[in-house]
């Protein structure tokens, strides 16, 4: 039985914790996904495996960790091959922090997922629940023990995932994306646990600027295989480096402060053509008179809500998670029929007006996956437009002209399940884009996407020339696409207000937990490392 | 001697329709109740175990789970032997106080009762008039409709039937929710049934609200984009990339879920729930249950 009490013993620093030699792996369709890799990582140390989506990171974690067999090569552990028993054994030194903390919590309640792998361990119910309860604490989740996971809010998933892996005492931790789709109050969470953990850590993500913050070293990955590996202080400087392998993240190092987004004048005339310049005078688009929700369970999710959005206007709102914003959408979109006055261009929302929404306003969702079910590119941008009954030729020119719109030109036989994440994005927007919507929503548009997919896609939405309302924890996409912000507390509309003046209020940030000041200071790190290694860009 | 009793027509119309219309009142009654059990504004403490709560606690939250489902399923069957009206309306009696003692949530109770009310309204429309006649049946004709007869006999059938039925379903809430599933289940599997397939309905019970979550998500996408229900071949092919996209996207979830209890440990076992002590009060709450089930079927057999 591995002793989860007794202090952790690191080798000593010359010998190497892992140790991959020749390393690879290959999917079952013969795909490779890992070709040749030479890793060694010591004890205490803190790397970042970075590269675009489909480099073969999940992959390169799964196998460190012996989850997966290596096709070929060998990987060590504590100097010894991780195979069989001593796998076993080694498992439970090494926790494992996945992207979708629902894959990981499969417990009843938060208690038991997280004294799980203490109960497989040997540990009797009380002596597990005790340190299950422990490290409830550490995460702060010690008042949701015994809630359902389902229950839990994304964040609070996230803790409580690792919760059950800092209950086993790991000498080291995996984390796979750990703050994909979190709010920035969690993710500050996070980054203050990480750094209060003191074995080595290995860590997947896109954010450098995060990764910055909690590791020393960074290794890129690039189709399977190391392409760099050196200190994360040097791979963030340079710039070409990071640009070679889709990692440049520069275009977020500017100063939120000053609004980024551009006048509607300067923007590019594409498909979508506004009848009129955008003017408060004009007769708004939505317009919403005390409009509230309520839950069937009777919470108050909507209240008194006034909002009035014209044409050509881009709208972000934010707040924390739970504040409302989605459910303001469904009421927007029509999935959600709330008390009080609501008009689309003029017209009052009845029943029989509300089923009509989607022919008006179109919506890109958080995860693009939900959106996503046809067999092909093709089909899934004709699915709207053949019901809004255009006809083939009509569709065919429609799909042309949003493909190339969306840089997805020569795609329309593609599966969209095996497109990459930014690509599935951008066909998603695609869909949207198409059906040619008087008020596009945006749900998150850049979670989960690498800083290449994220470039690309905030150029496409920073030329387009539509009524734009943006939902988003980012304050960097809230700066560069928008011009008004809505902050929502607690169902209610708080303020409404230029993005301008909103980014330099920092108690209102801070109120909707946007105010991670470590991601403003490594900015400015970042920034200035950049101008000194290339002063000449 | 079977007795024909001759009814006017318009009378036919107000046994099928009186019927139907209180069946309908009957469910949106209870569809409107359910609807308007609040969540309560203050939330529950969460730090301490649903069944810890002192006004949850009964005899049937403390008695050991393999004798509690022993003894209820037992209880069940007699109930299902039972011939007569008044012992089945005493059954549904014994089940409500068991209800009202067991304080389980009756939104839980409602909600299984409102799910019978259909099938159960469909053998009141349809016994009465489909039951083969026997001597001594009391027989209604509506006019002339000889072809039409209401045999009073089927109306007292589908009444035994329907009351053994709720007998049973408000006994339900009592067995399930007195205990954790977790629970429930590792007393399952110690009564002999699969530990496997006990493992399963655990994850399978875990992950069919994120599945749920998940395809409202879908659904909610598709409707925004224009898709109505309607029958024809785009929605059948709709349909059939909603359905298949969700059995992608669950068997992916499957082998990550697995990778992550390997990752955790797990070795084809989950850990026991709870330690199942066997105590004295556990055998005399199941002396006491089995007599009344025999009380009853000496109520049913004998007396009656």
């Amino acid at each position: 039985m591995h002793k989860i009490m007794t202090p952790l013993q690191h080798p000593a620093p010359t010998t190497h914790l892992f140790s991959a030699q020749k390393l690879g792996y290959r999917y079952p369709n013969s795909v490779v996904a890992i070709n040749a890799i030479d890793l060694d990582i010591t004890s205490g140390e803190r790397i970042a495996i970075v590269g675009q989506n489909g480099s073969g990171k999940t992959t390169l974690i799964n196998l460190l960790c012996g989850l997966l067999p290596p096709s070929t090569g060998n990987i060590y552990y504590k100097n010894k091959q991780l195979i069989d028993g001593f796998l076993d054994q080694s498992l439970l030194e090494i926790g494992v922090l996945f992207q979708n903390p629902d894959n990981q919590l499969f417990g009843h309640t938060v208690l038991e997922d997280v004294a799980f792998g203490l109960r497989q361990n040997g540990f009797s119910r009380k002596e597990a629940d005790e340190k299950a309860n422990l490290a409830l604490k550490k995460v702060n989740l010690e008042k949701m023990a015994y809630k359902e996971p389902h229950n839990l809010s994304y964040g609070q998933k996230k803790r409580a995932a690792l919760a059950g892996i800092l209950a086993m005492q790991p000498a080291v931790l995996l984390l796979d994306e750990p703050t994909a789709n979190l709010d920035p109050q969690q993710e500050e969470i996070l980054l203050n646990l990480l750094k209060d953990f003191c074995g080595t850590i290995i860590c997947i993500s896109h954010d450098l600027i995060f990764l910055y913050e909690i590791c020393e070293r960074a290794v890129v990955l690039d189709q399977g295989r190391i392409q760099h590996s050196g200190t994360i202080h040097n791979l963030v400087s340079q710039n070409q480096l990071l640009r070679r392998y889709g990692l440049d993240f520069s275009f977020r190092l500017v100063d939120t402060s000053v609004s980024q987004c551009p006048e509607p004048s300067v923007l590019q005339k594409t498909v979508f053509t506004p009848s009129s310049s955008n003017t408060r005078d004009s007769q708004p688009i939505v317009s919403m008179h005390d409009y509230n929700y309520r839950y069937r369970d009777g919470t108050h999710a909507l209240k008194g809500i006034n909002l009035s959005i014209h044409e050509g206007e881009r709208i972000s709102i934010v707040g924390k998670n739970g504040a409302g914003k989605s459910t303001l959408l469904s009421c927007l979109i029509g999935l959600f029929q709330g008390e009080g006055k609501y008009f689309f261009t003029g017209k009052a929302m009845t029943a029989k007006h509300r089923r009509n929404l989607w022919r008006q306003i179109g919506m890109v969702f958080q995860d693009c996956a939900d959106q996503l079910f046809c067999s092909s590119v093709q089909e899934e941008i004709e699915f709207g437009l053949k019901r809004l009954g255009h006809s083939r030729k009509e569709c065919q020119a429609k799909v042309n002209q949003t493909l190339s719109m969306v840089r997805l030109e020569g795609f329309e036989k593609r599966v969209p399940l095996h497109l990459s994440g930014g690509e599935r994005k951008r066909l998603a927007l695609a869909c949207v884009l198409a059906m040619e919507p008087k008020l596009l929503i945006l749900d998150e548009p850049t979670a989960g996407l690498d800083p290449h997919g994220e470039e690309q896609l905030l150029e496409i939405l920073k030329n387009l020339r539509v009524t734009l309302l943006l939902v988003s924890h980012d304050l960097f996409l809230v700066n560069k696409l928008t011009r008004r912000t809505l902050v929502i507390h607690q169902g209610q509309i708080l303020k409404d207000l230029p993005v301008n003046v909103f980014m330099q209020d920092k108690s209102l940030c801070r109120l909707n937990g946007l105010s991670p000041t470590y991601r403003q200071r490594n900015s400015c790190t970042i920034s200035v490392l950049q101008q000194k290694d290339n002063p000449h860009p | 001697m079977t007795e024909i009793m001759y009814m006017p027509v318009w009378l036919l119309p107000l046994l099928v329709f009186l019927p139907a219309a209180a069946i309908f009142k009957l469910m949106t009654g209870l569809r409107t109740r359910v609807d308007h059990q609040h969540i309560s504004k203050n939330e529950r403490d969460w730090s301490v175990p649903d069944m810890c709560e002192d006004n949850r606690s009964s005899f049937m939250h403390q008695w050991d789970v393999r004798f509690k489902i022993t003894t209820i399923i037992t209880y069940c069957f007699i109930i299902s032997s039972l011939t007569h009206l008044a012992s089945t309306i005493t059954a549904i009696g014994i089940s409500l106080i068991l209800l009202i003692i067991s304080k389980t949530a009756i939104k839980k109770v409602l909600f299984r009762i409102l799910a019978l009310t259909g099938f159960l309204s469909m053998l009141f429309m349809i016994m009465p008039f489909t039951v083969p006649i026997h001597p001594g049946d009391a027989i209604f004709v509506f006019g002339e409709m000889h072809w039409l007869q209401l045999n009073f006999r089927g109306l007292i059938l589908a009444s035994i039937i329907a009351s053994k039925a709720i007998a049973i379903a408000l006994l339900m809430e009592p067995l399930l929710s007195t205990a954790p599933l977790p629970v429930t289940l590792h007393g399952l599997s110690r009564l002999g049934f699969p530990e496997m397939l006990a493992q399963m309905i655990l994850l399978s019970y875990r992950y069919l609200h994120v599945f749920s979550h998940e395809a409202r998500r879908m659904s909610s996408a598709m409707i925004v984009r224009g898709f109505s229900k309607r029958t024809n071949l785009e929605t059948l092919k709709t349909l059939a990339n909603f359905l298949g996209m969700l059995f992608i996207r669950s068997f992916e979830r499957t082998e990550a879920v697995f990778i992550a209890m390997k990752a955790r440990g797990y070795k084809g076992r989950f850990p026991a729930p709870a330690d199942l002590n066997l105590r004295a009060t556990d055998i005399f709450i199941t002396t006491i249950w089995i007599a009344l089930g025999a009380a009853l079927i000496i109520y049913d057999r004998i007396i009656l």
